[in-house]
């Protein structure tokens, strides 16, 4: 029977056939075929599928139950180890993601003003062939340098990398200097490694300094820390906060801010002139040693006191108390530690106290080092050599920062040099994934910024408020609807691949970045034909096949042996709790003490945090979390609030010397009487979030720029407001 | 996991973080609107004077009484209890009078007022997850929760558990385990490090609310049909005698003719 084609399904098939030869091969055969062959779905499309978290960095493994070609829910994967068979409120709401009205789902094109919000549709031919010239443009007219590419913590981000060094420009802004620069810096120059892991399973005494792991949720490290504390487990929090995990600590020091250095000075001087660190640790592997006593001498508890406003004897207490836990006691190295241009002395006074206790790599001990990097084991995609840069970075990383590692940026410098031309003039901004707009300290800067550029291109979900001061946006498949490059973990590779199909023309990163490099010239850098060819080559050294990896949801990585004994990654192949890296550069070899500033007469410290049902500054929008999120208010102190004869939900006016914003406030006994704190992620400029737009404040408009000299750290609680009603 | 004879759950105050995963997960297992929900936080949040603090909170939601106030309250029998523990709720006999609002004392079934009267379905309350305890699998408030502040199992042994929890940390737990006798007890066991009262739980008898009306509502259909035989036999006996007494009178000889004389 000759079947008759409507006009609307004639359409169809046309804007599919055109698809297909814009995409050349990159026709994903149907997720749910897939899914049946792998046994994952029954005849009628139900059943579930194994893929990864993306609603925040800790990537929990997932379980989507998939029914009609909809994810109906997610469930944790009880088989990966940062899940466990749990997702925390983000994760849970993960779908809405996905199916949040305000998605973009087809390339737009700027018609009206920066920042008006006009679009229109564009095909992706257009759209990659106006970004890819407009890129050209500038490279031909500036050089690569002028191309300015930014983007946030991703499983695709090696791609991205590949296109912006094969591109040529050394101009990279990534979250990092916003986040945890202090903490990876203090480790890198400490133990010659990034970030350690922690051990939980015998843990007796634990110490953390801001590191509120109850509400900036790591659902496995949260669960272990739950059962540490459960199992009878000391924990010390300091915070000017009584946040969620204060409540859960068996010690809540308020400490004023930016004095937590001053403390673990003072610890550490308790420590070493007492003679309570295990000394076998310490003169094997520690460098500094026979120094440190001398060295720490003038922190006394006392002079401590006078600064962080803890008594001494209780400084001396929890010194004494730790030692005595030995390497059952752990320092947490942090997370975010943007804090204060001191935070990198914080961090250095940190890893000082774990190699004290000798919990370093020890059998037993609770820090290690036993990390797996992101690749290990896995494939390499083929690519020719990058092209020399010769371009200084305009982040000032290492020119001006000689000890800030390359990977890591200082981001808020980098928006600066667009702004002064200095040392030369960026001109195009390439942003994937990213809202810099909203995490960026000091947001009128960062306006200015975008104004001083010719072309912006966004890729992104949803219109965010990058992506609505932007020239082109490029709709990315949500985490659901894609492949992304595996991830080695503990012994395994794990994939996050499409559970359903991806709405309108939403394309996955790695679809977008090689379709642009083949525009730019630069196809050899790029050398997958698709997402799932990708993932083979990654899976050659494995022995498995994609399907097989599809059906588990991770591939096995070859088994590693692990070196007897250890050599820590520093020029001394020792814990440099001295380094004489440091001194070189000119900085205090030792972890030493540096007065942050203190707020003025009528200022408060304006703290920023975490809370457990939002990420940073990109999930305000989804509408599951929305409803169980609190109205973002700013905390005040109860008295201090009377004091200024204001009431619990009046509407306030907070300024910094750099902005203000209106905003509810929140009388609470649970902050410092010195101290506000704003949640952040709130305040969005973008009119495309129906659901986040209009509610709260961003704490953006207020953060003046610091950066810390050695880690370039930005500092955002060393900004001081001022608040009256309004 | 072994055999289930009775589902039921621990809330434990001192692991909860107050994150709301719980919350989104019921949220979508259940398909519940974007303004509604069914598990809610109780509690006083943050008590006490800087720095002087503690934080208690609760995940509410149904009780599973073993002796349900709702289902004695309801008088068209929307409501029932499983002989395994869950107390289930049937809006296709609901009349959405909201008798069991006023009976539950733990202020648990919440009236849909957007829908109604017009289109059913008026009361909202936790399941139980029926379509995951079912199949094996936890309910989804309890799957997820990354603190395992909700353990689900069976009810004897997590009354055990909860017993063995306060032994093992006296210092820390209030010695009770509330839900084990309150209102003749619940399948939701609370530990809590603060006062029962300061999570928003009812101070309650061990003996159910409803000892004389569970007996006694239950019968209510039977005897109002019951007595709705006798008031029609009633009637029908007074309706005949009248009809008797009528003819009676019309064939009297000299009735109303006496009068008129």
């Amino acid at each position: 029977m000759k079947k008759n084609l409507s006009r609307r399904d004639f359409l169809k098939l046309g804007t599919a056939a055109s698809a297909a030869l814009a995409a050349g091969k990159f026709i994903p055969p149907s997720v749910a075929q897939a899914a049946r062959e792998a046994g994952q779905l029954n005849a009628a499309g139900d059943g579930y599928i194994p893929s990864m978290c993306e609603m925040c960095v800790w990537r929990c493994g997932l379980l989507a139950k998939v029914k009609d070609g909809r994810v109906v829910k997610l469930e944790g994967n009880p088989e990966h180890p940062h899940s466990r068979g749990n997702l925390c409120p983000r994760g849970q709401s993960g779908l809405m993601n996905t199916y949040d009205p305000d998605r973009v789902l087809s390339p737009l094109i700027r018609v009206g003003k920066r920042g008006e919000g006009r679009f229109r549709k564009a095909s992706w031919e257009e759209a990659l062939d106006l970004t890819a010239s407009q890129m050209l443009n500038i490279k031909n007219t500036y050089g690569p340098e002028a191309m300015v590419f930014s983007s946030t913590h991703n499983l695709s981000q090696v791609q991205f990398e590949n296109l912006l060094y094969a591109f040529g420009s050394p101009n990279y802004g990534t979250q990092r200097s916003l986040c945890f620069n202090a903490m990876i810096t203090a480790f890198l120059l400490t133990y010659g490694i990034e970030e350690p892991g922690r051990e939980y399973d015998n843990v007796e005494y634990i110490l953390m300094v801001g590191r509120n792991l109850m509400e900036a949720i790591s659902t496995s490290e949260t669960s272990q820390l739950s059962q540490a504390i459960d199992r009878g487990a000391k924990l010390v929090y300091l915070d000017p906060r009584y946040t969620k995990t204060a409540s859960k600590a068996s010690e809540w020091i308020p400490i004023r801010p930016g004095t937590d250095a001053a403390f673990l000075l003072a610890m550490i001087n308790v420590i070493v002139s007492n003679e309570l660190a295990d000394c076998d640790f310490v003169r094997q592997y520690v460098l500094g040693c026979d120094d440190i006593q001398e060295a720490m001498s003038s922190y006394t508890p006392q002079w401590a006191e006078q600064i962080t406003g803890v008594p001494a004897a209780d400084i001396e207490r929890i010194a004494r108390e730790y030692a005595a836990a030995r390497h059952n006691a752990l320092a947490h190295p942090g997370w975010r530690t943007s804090n204060f241009t001191n935070s990198f002395q914080t961090e250095r006074a940190i890893a000082t106290l774990n190699a004290l206790s000798g919990n370093v790599f020890t059998p037993g001990g609770c820090l290690s080092a036993d990390v797996t990097a992101e690749d290990t084991g896995l494939g390499r995609i083929p690519q020719p050599a990058y092209p020399r840069i010769s371009a200084l970075r305009l982040d000032g990383t290492p020119w001006k920062y000689p000890l800030v590692p390359l990977k890591l940026g200082v981001f808020q410098e980098l928006r600066d040099a667009i702004i002064t031309g200095q040392p030369y003039q960026a001109h195009g901004w390439f942003i994937s994934r990213q809202n810099p707009i909203l995490s960026l300290p000091d947001r009128s800067k960062t306006l200015q910024a975008f104004n001083k550029m010719d072309f912006i291109v966004t890729v992104d979900i949803i219109m965010n408020d990058t992506a609505w001061f932007s020239d082109v946006i490029l709709p990315e498949a949500s985490y659901l609807e894609r492949y992304d490059p595996l991830v080695s973990l503990e012994g395994k590779a794990y994939l996050r691949q499409p559970v359903v199909e991806a709405q309108g023309e939403a394309k996955s990163a790695l679809w977008i970045y090689k379709q642009l490099g083949e525009r730019l010239g630069l196809g050899d850098y790029f050398q997958y034909a698709d997402e799932e060819d990708y993932i083979r080559q990654q899976l050659v050294p494995l022995n498995t096949s994609l399907e097989e990896t599809r059906a588990k949801g991770y591939a096995v990585l070859p088994a590693v042996e692990k070196p007897e004994g250890y050599v820590f990654n520093t020029a001394s192949g020792k814990i440099e709790v001295y380094s004489e890296t440091l001194a070189n550069a000119g900085f205090s070899p030792w972890p030493t003490w540096e007065e942050p500033p203190r707020p003025s007469e009528g200022e408060f410290y304006l703290l920023t945090g975490k809370v457990a049902q939002q990420t940073q500054f990109g999930t305000q929008n989804n509408q599951l979390l929305h409803k169980y999120s609190d109205e973002p208010r700013l905390w005040m102190n109860t008295k201090t609030a009377a004091s200024l004869n204001l009431n619990d939900g009046d509407w306030v006016e907070v300024t910094s010397k750099v902005g203000g914003v209106h905003i509810k406030l929140l009388a609470t006994e649970a902050i410092r009487p010195d101290c506000v704190y704003l949640t952040p992620g709130y305040g969005h400029l973008s009119k495309g979030l129906t659901t986040a737009f209009g509610i709260g404040a961003s704490d953006s408009v207020l953060h003046e720029t610091y950066t810390d000299p050695i880690s370039g750290g930005q500092a955002l609680t060393q900004t001081f407001v001022k608040v009256k009603k309004a | 996991m072994s055999q289930i004879k009775h589902h039921a759950y621990i809330f434990d105050a001192t692991r909860c973080i107050d994150c709301r995963a719980c919350m989104v997960a019921c949220s979508v297992e259940n398909q519940i609107p974007m303004d509604k929900t069914r598990i809610w936080v109780a509690g006083l949040g943050v008590m006490g004077e800087f720095p002087n603090l503690t934080r208690a909170s609760m995940v509410y939601h149904c009780m599973h009484c073993e002796h349900p106030d709702c289902m004695s309250a309801c008088p068209v029998g929307a409501y029932h209890k499983r002989e395994d523990g869950p107390v289930i709720y049937n809006p296709e006999v609901c009349i959405g009078c909201r008798y069991c609002m006023n009976a539950c004392p733990f202020g648990v079934p919440h009236f849909d007022y957007d829908k109604g009267l017009i289109e059913g379905a008026f009361i909202d309350k936790c399941t139980f997850c029926p379509q995951r305890i079912d199949i094996g699998q936890e309910p989804a408030c309890v799957a997820t929760c990354p603190t395992d502040a909700l353990v689900y199992g069976d009810r004897d042994e997590l009354l055990k558990i909860a017993h063995e929890r306060i032994a093992a940390h006296p210092d820390r737990y209030i010695n009770h385990v509330y839900g084990e006798f309150e209102n003749g007890g619940t399948s939701y066991l609370i530990l809590s490090h603060v006062p029962f009262e300061q999570l928003g739980l009812p101070t309650l008898p061990e003996t159910p609310v409803n000892a004389v009306s569970e007996q006694v509502m239950g019968i209510t259909i039977p005897f109002a049909l019951s007595w709705g035989a006798v008031l029609a036999g009633v009637t029908a006996g007074v309706g005949l005698y009248h009809k008797l007494k009528d003819n009676q009178d019309a064939s009297a000889p000299d009735g109303t003719a006496e009068d008129e004389k």
